[in-house]
């Protein structure tokens, strides 16, 4: 009966031999996975948004581009995204889809001003909303279906005084560092919520901008890389790397824009700062429960290496309640926190009225004012390890107090 | 010529109070053979659960050399001290016996389990044992559904059922009424004729003097006296 797993039977009635005390410290130990699974899947939910929303604002989770496109951007600097090497990159397992892009610096003008832009130039037949967040954010109008066609950001058509069905003129560099004009006609106005992109977005058709600076009909400045988890990220950026021309590099996101992966990892880091002290609390009341647990019991640990326990198996014994507690705890703490989870993951907290906007920018991200909440797999399976190690190191010195025992001196106690 | 279980060989012990050593044993020369019942008595302080305690390898001596069944215990590491207690000698205390969390039966089967005796000799001996002692039928009642005489009888059963070399009662009718105290006795007694089983006492008691076979009185750490009954 005790060789092996019956020494657990023991623990578990040990276990419950002050219910108030256990019930408390299991109170303790649920209250600390429900902390660390709302802190964890609201940074894993709203860090994720933010991180997809950036690269449908820009150019993918992972963008090929010239190798020094970066450092040095031009128009100048193309690549050749012709069909095969797209089907190249979109066979990786990562990667969900791969459209061509060209993306530079234009000044738009009408009769009455004119302004400096950002443009993007793409084809409406290969990207949508879900890899170009503006094309659904179109206000007024559509997106473009001829050549001549251009979409406006809503601040920037107001200060041009440009409507939808008005003519405006955009002047940009073309390959050879020539200035060229192209003439466009308003096909939409977007309101994304960014006051950046709102103020200095154009979205161009890709064959026009081709024709007029003189790019190749494969020609592009970016192939942007959507992929279908982020966090892949740098490691498909790496891969796709190795299958690209000599002239073209793959760079994730956090390479493309510093900014945002600052900022993710203050917020990553505050977040583990604060796991790392709900952790030590729980280790703290753990530790108290079983070093009290210990002690009350020194005159039975006396009886049983009386009649024949070992030290070792005494420490074993002691070890076994705590990874009772950690389980338990472990169970109690999913089952309190899976209604919160649920709530959290399907609702959220709507912060809308208290912000005044349901999006902000941040680092160049648009973060919902929605707190939603979703736990990657491995971040749940890291929290459930961790309140299981910390509770399994908190009874390792109350086990080896236990296994240290003098049966003389603890069968005295009690007389 | 019977077989010597215990062997004491000019044993001495001192526990450290504050400063000064105080004798607890001096100088203790003794053996007890198979099949023996024998007490232990003589005042508090005197010295009896000090030998109880050396003889079964719960503490270390100060001086001299003890030996259980030919083992001498200053050369046995912990583990081995561990698995000669379990094997070789049985405890029954004064109160407080028991573990509160194990049944009647678990508790009486819990050395056997700790030696790897498979399961159904084990529950033959334990339900044997616990019939034995007067407990048929009460297997599943764990320590705090028993009164302190019924447990006393479950630490009995628990000592008797790995048929150790020797039992070591110290002051077993101490914390029991004095009908249950007789009962105790008788049923030692009773196993010691039937079943061989060497029993040592410390004792205060004058009803286990009176039923001791062998009467060791102690006085300040010395076996003063050695009486030997037919």
């Amino acid at each position: 009966m005790l060789r092996g797993p019956a020494l657990f039977v023991m623990a578990w009635r040990n276990l419950w031999r002050n219910r108030r005390r256990t019930i408390i410290t299991l109170s303790s130990l649920a209250f600390g996975v429900m902390t660390a699974v709302t802190f964890t899947s609201i940074t894993d939910q709203s860090l994720g948004d933010a991180i997809d929303l950036a690269a449908r604002m820009s150019n993918g989770h992972v963008t090929v581009q010239e190798r020094d496109y970066r450092d040095s951007p031009s128009l100048e600097r193309s690549i050749t995204a012709d069909d095969a090497l797209r089907a190249r990159l979109a066979a990786d397992g990562d990667v969900a889809k791969v459209v061509p892009r060209i993306s530079g610096q234009l000044v738009v003008a009408t009769a009455t001003d004119s302004f400096g832009a950002g443009f993007v130039a793409l084809d409406p037949t290969l990207d949508d909303e879900r890899s170009f967040a503006p094309l659904g954010q179109i206000v007024e109008g559509k997106v473009f279906s001829d050549a001549r066609g251009i979409v406006l950001g809503k601040t920037l058509a107001k200060n041009l005084g440009a409507a939808v069905g008005k003519k405006v003129v955009y002047t940009l560099t073309d390959k050879h560092g020539e200035i060229v004009s192209g003439l466009g006609r308003v096909s939409g106005i977007l309101s994304t919520g960014s006051p950046t992109a709102d103020a200095a977005l154009c979205i161009l058709p890709l064959d026009a901008v081709r024709a007029l600076i003189g790019y190749g009909p494969d020609e592009a400045t970016q192939l942007a890389v959507y992929l279908r988890d982020q966090r892949r990220a740098e490691a498909t950026a790496h891969r796709l790397s190795a299958m690209l021309p000599p002239n073209a590099a793959a760079l994730s996101w956090a390479e493309v824009n510093p900014d945002l992966a600052g900022f993710v990892t203050v917020k990553v880091i505050g977040s583990e700062v604060i796991e790392i002290f709900v952790v030590l609390l729980i280790a703290a009341g753990i530790f108290n429960t079983l070093f009290v647990s210990v002690m009350e019991r020194l005159r039975e640990f006396g009886i049983l290496l009386a009649i024949g326990f070992s030290p070792g198996r005494l420490f074993r014994l002691v070890v076994w309640e705590s990874l009772w507690l950690a389980l338990v705890g472990l169970v109690v703490g999913v089952i309190v926190t899976a209604p919160l989870y649920h709530w959290m993951h399907v609702h959220g907290i709507d912060m809308t009225a208290r912000v005044g906007t349901n999006r902000v920018e941040i680092a160049g991200a648009l973060m919902p004012m929605v707190v939603r909440a979703t736990i990657y797999t491995d971040h749940a399976i890291i929290i459930a390890v961790a309140i299981v190690a910390v509770t399994l190191l908190s009874g390792l010195y109350p086990a080896w107090r236990a296994a240290r025992v003098q049966p003389v001196d603890a069968i005295k106690l009690g007389y | 010529m019977s077989e010597p279980v215990v062997v004491m060989e000019h044993v001495s012990k001192q526990y450290r109070q504050g400063s000064t050593d105080v004798p607890a044993l001096r100088d203790v020369s003794l053996t007890i053979e198979r099949g023996e019942f024998t007490a232990l008595c003589g005042p508090s302080g005197s010295g009896k659960t000090t030998a109880l305690n050396l003889i079964g390898a719960l503490d270390k001596p100060s001086a001299g050399i003890i030996r259980v069944e030919g083992h001498e215990l200053g050369s046995l590491g912990r583990s081995a001290l561990s698995e000669l207690r379990r094997d070789r000698i049985g405890f029954v205390f004064q109160a407080y016996n028991l573990v509160p969390v194990l049944t009647a039966y678990e508790n009486a089967e819990i050395v056997l389990a700790l030696q790897g005796a498979d399961a159904s000799a084990r529950r033959a001996t334990v339900m044997k044992v616990l019939g034995d002692v007067g407990l048929s039928g009460m297997e599943k009642r764990r320590p705090d559904a028993m009164s302190g005489g019924q447990q006393q009888r479950v630490a009995i059963a628990r000592a008797v059922a790995a048929r150790p070399a020797i039992i070591l009662a110290d002051e077993p009718t101490a914390n029991v009424d004095s009908e249950t105290a007789e009962k105790l006795l008788e049923l030692m007694e009773k196993l010691n004729r039937q079943e061989g089983a060497t029993f040592l006492f410390s004792t205060h008691d004058p009803r286990v003097m009176a039923r001791a076979r062998r009467l060791l009185k102690m006085v300040d750490g010395q076996i003063v006296q050695d009486e030997r009954r037919s």
